[in-house]
């Protein structure tokens, strides 16, 4: 038996026998960052944190690959307690179908976190995005369950103060804007890859071509 | 015809509260100037009150018991929402006509014509099955009798004979040795038998129906007549109502949302009876509380695809009620519903797990809705106009949508254009756009759009007022 084989081996006595499933991965849909993410793209069925370090440089268009992927596809998405409105003209320019596209109004911090926790557990939902005003690991930890148990994937967007805390969630981004137009994404946490990398995806903003 | 009979012994006390209580509680009525007990929960059983007791003597036993006053309009409207209910056993439902004498108040009964239902059920012990799951939920005090006529069912209800007695001689030979008493009579008419020595329902058959006719009356002739088959036993059979109007009074304030759940919930699940009765479900209905000299408070439930499960509909009036405060205590529930839909889960048996997908997001989105209010649950969508801000509207989220095309617009757009105050001119990397519009209706407006650079690394969308106003807004984001 040579290395590649007694580690496998290894694994399926890890798991007791039982063939896993491949997680269910949706391209984030830029190359650079699929290269980096463990799956090579969104895995569903965990939490995403992104952390941008201003309102404004690309990190609500990072996502929107996806988006339009998953609403094409028939699945729903939903935005919680967005800080502003999610602007219907270019959210249709994007490829997002609205009629898969749900807004969630809510004020209070209990009633974001149960909508995000509604919404994830939902196995209608592909994708959840809130914009919670304050959150606790152990809150974030109640949402990473509720996104295994319905298999979508919950993005929270955190001030960037967060990056220094500790979090539960699988996969945790620092967003800054990069020299020449483009996202910066710091790696910091990635469960089932190597945090620490640092990527630019080329996101130029739509109307300056 | 095969009758089965529901009789509702607690039916005075039942109809006026749905929950049980520890403490001693009793239903009274008048007659003159003394109170009588007609009714009592099992906790005043247990301090020995009973049925016909002076309400005095009951006080002098008993000197914490709570005192309902007997209510014939609630036990007929209580009688109305379990008929509607039962309609879904039986297309022949008939109403017992609820006794207005205090002293047979406890004989109140429902027949359900069952002869048709049993193949449909699957047989006889299906069927009961069936249908003393659906009454349990309901928390009725119930007996259930089945014979071949009305008077003869409701007798081996009463007298807690659970066989079926399909012909009017097996009924005559089984009812034999039970007392008078069990046929509820009138009073004075009882009284009169036990005197004459006539103490079992045998013995009355036995004596010639003409003596028995001159010394009690017609009145018991026709009966006993009615109840052997003898004699016809025609009564309106109920019809169900196009739309639905339940209500629940109570005899006393609730005040707490807790105690407010138990009548719901039987409320609810006799609701449900009767869509699963017309065969439809709900997509909309209004539970209203009424309060002591101030208007009812209406609560109106929505859902994102028909129904008719009563767990999920007590679930969203729970999550309501849960965020809502009542301004005063309740005295009665109504529940109204009038338009009526197929339940989603009944239309297609093809695309199964496409249904349930949708069935799921329909009930997460009621959840949601329910808990945080309707109008913050919405869709999105484009308006064909060029004012960004008359670009968009929230929408339900089924809708069809008509795509107008828009030049490249932000993803966030500011609920109000925030003034700015430019020191420095930021960098300019794309503009102007020029949107001028809204003369037809308030919101004329003249802008040059622009998007600019921060050294932040935000791009904004900023805009100059060409009107009266000037200046320079930050109207969206390009995040």
């Amino acid at each position: 038996m040579n290395r590649a084989e007694t580690l496998q081996h290894l694994a399926w006595l890890c798991r007791n026998g039982r063939a896993v499933t491949a997680p269910v991965v949706e391209a984030s849909g830029w190359t650079e960052l699929d290269a980096v993410l463990p799956g090579g793209g969104w895995q569903a069925g965990t939490v995403v944190e992104l952390m941008p370090a201003a309102t404004g440089i690309g990190e609500l268009r990072l996502l929107l690959p996806a988006l339009a992927r998953i609403t094409g596809a028939g699945r729903h998405v939903t935005l919680i307690a967005p800080p502003y409105i999610p602007f219907a003209p270019a959210l249709s320019q994007h490829g997002v179908r609205l009629e898969r596209l749900l807004v969630i109004q809510a004020q209070h911090a209990d009633d974001i976190l149960w909508a995000a926790e509604q919404s994830l557990r939902c196995r209608s939902f592909g994708a959840v995005l809130a914009w919670p005003a304050t959150i606790r690991d152990r809150e974030v930890r109640r949402l990473q369950l509720a996104a295994e148990a319905g298999g979508s994937t919950g993005f929270l967007y955190r001030s960037v103060d967060a990056a220094h805390e500790a979090s539960p969630a699988a996969l945790r981004l620092k967003l800054r804007r990069a020299d020449s137009n483009g996202l910066q994404i710091d790696v910091l946490k990635c469960r089932g890859g190597r945090s620490g990398q640092s990527v630019k995806v080329a996101a130029p903003c739509s109307g300056c071509a | 015809m095969l009758w089965l009979c529901i009789a509702l012994p607690q039916l005075p006390l039942e109809a006026l509260r749905s929950e049980e209580t520890d403490r001693p509680l009793v239903v009274t009525a008048c007659e003159g100037s003394a109170r009588w007990i007609v009714c009592c929960n099992s906790a005043a059983e247990h301090v020995r009150l009973r049925q016909d007791m002076n309400y005095t003597v009951a006080l002098a036993l008993c000197p914490d018991v709570q005192k309902l006053e007997r209510s014939p309009a609630a036990e007929t409207a209580a009688l109305e929402r379990l008929a509607a209910w039962a309609y879904q056993f039986s297309s022949t439902v008939i109403i017992g006509e609820v006794p207005l004498d205090f002293r047979q108040a406890r004989s109140s009964a429902l027949w359900l014509e069952i002869g048709g239902s049993l193949k449909l059920f699957g047989g006889f012990r299906n069927f009961i099955a069936a249908l003393e799951r659906e009454l349990e939920l309901l928390h009725y005090s119930y007996q259930l009798g089945i014979g071949p006529t009305l008077e003869g069912a409701a007798l081996l209800a009463r007298a807690g004979i659970r066989v079926v007695i399909p012909s009017p001689a097996a009924l005559q030979l089984r009812i034999r040795n039970l007392p008078i008493a069990q046929l509820a009579l009138a009073p004075e008419i009882a009284g009169a038998l036990h005197t004459s020595g006539v103490r079992t329902i045998g013995l009355l058959l036995e004596l010639p129906r003409a003596a028995v006719i001159k010394r009690f009356g017609v009145a018991l002739g026709n009966f006993l007549d009615r109840m052997i088959g003898a004699a016809a036993d025609p009564r309106p059979v109920f019809r169900l109502p196009h739309r639905y109007a339940a209500r629940f009074d109570f005899e006393f304030e609730v005040k707490s949302t807790e105690a407010l759940l138990f009548p719901l919930r039987r409320m609810l699940h006799e609701f449900a009876g009767f869509l699963r009765a017309r065969d439809t479900g709900v997509q909309h209905f209004t539970i209203t509380f009424a309060h002591r000299g101030a208007p009812g408070t209406a609560l109106d439930i929505g859902l994102s695809l028909a129904e008719r499960d009563a767990n999920r509909f007590l679930a969203l009036v729970r999550e309501r009620l849960e965020r809502f405060e009542l301004p005063a205590p309740t005295i009665g529930l109504r529940l109204d519903a009038d338009q009526f839909a197929m339940p989603a889960a009944l239309q297609a048996d093809l695309a199964r797990g496409a249904l349930q997908q949708s069935e799921d997001l329909a009930h997460t989105i009621d959840r949601i809705a329910a808990r945080l209010g309707a109008q913050q649950v919405h869709g999105l969508r484009q308006v064909a106009d060029h004012r960004p801000e008359a670009s968009w509207a929230a929408a339900p989220l089924q809708d069809s949508r008509d795509n107008p095309q828009f030049p490249e617009r932000p993803l966030w757009l500011l609920q109000e254009p925030k003034p700015l105050q430019l020191s420095v001119m930021p960098q300019i990397v794309a503009g102007p756009e020029r949107i001028e519009g809204g003369w037809w209706d308030t919101g004329d407006l003249q802008r040059d759009y622009y998007i600019v650079h921060l050294s932040t690394g935000a791009d904004l969308w900023v805009y100059r007022d060409l009107g009266e106003r000037g200046g320079w807004y930050l109207h969206g984001f390009w995040s």
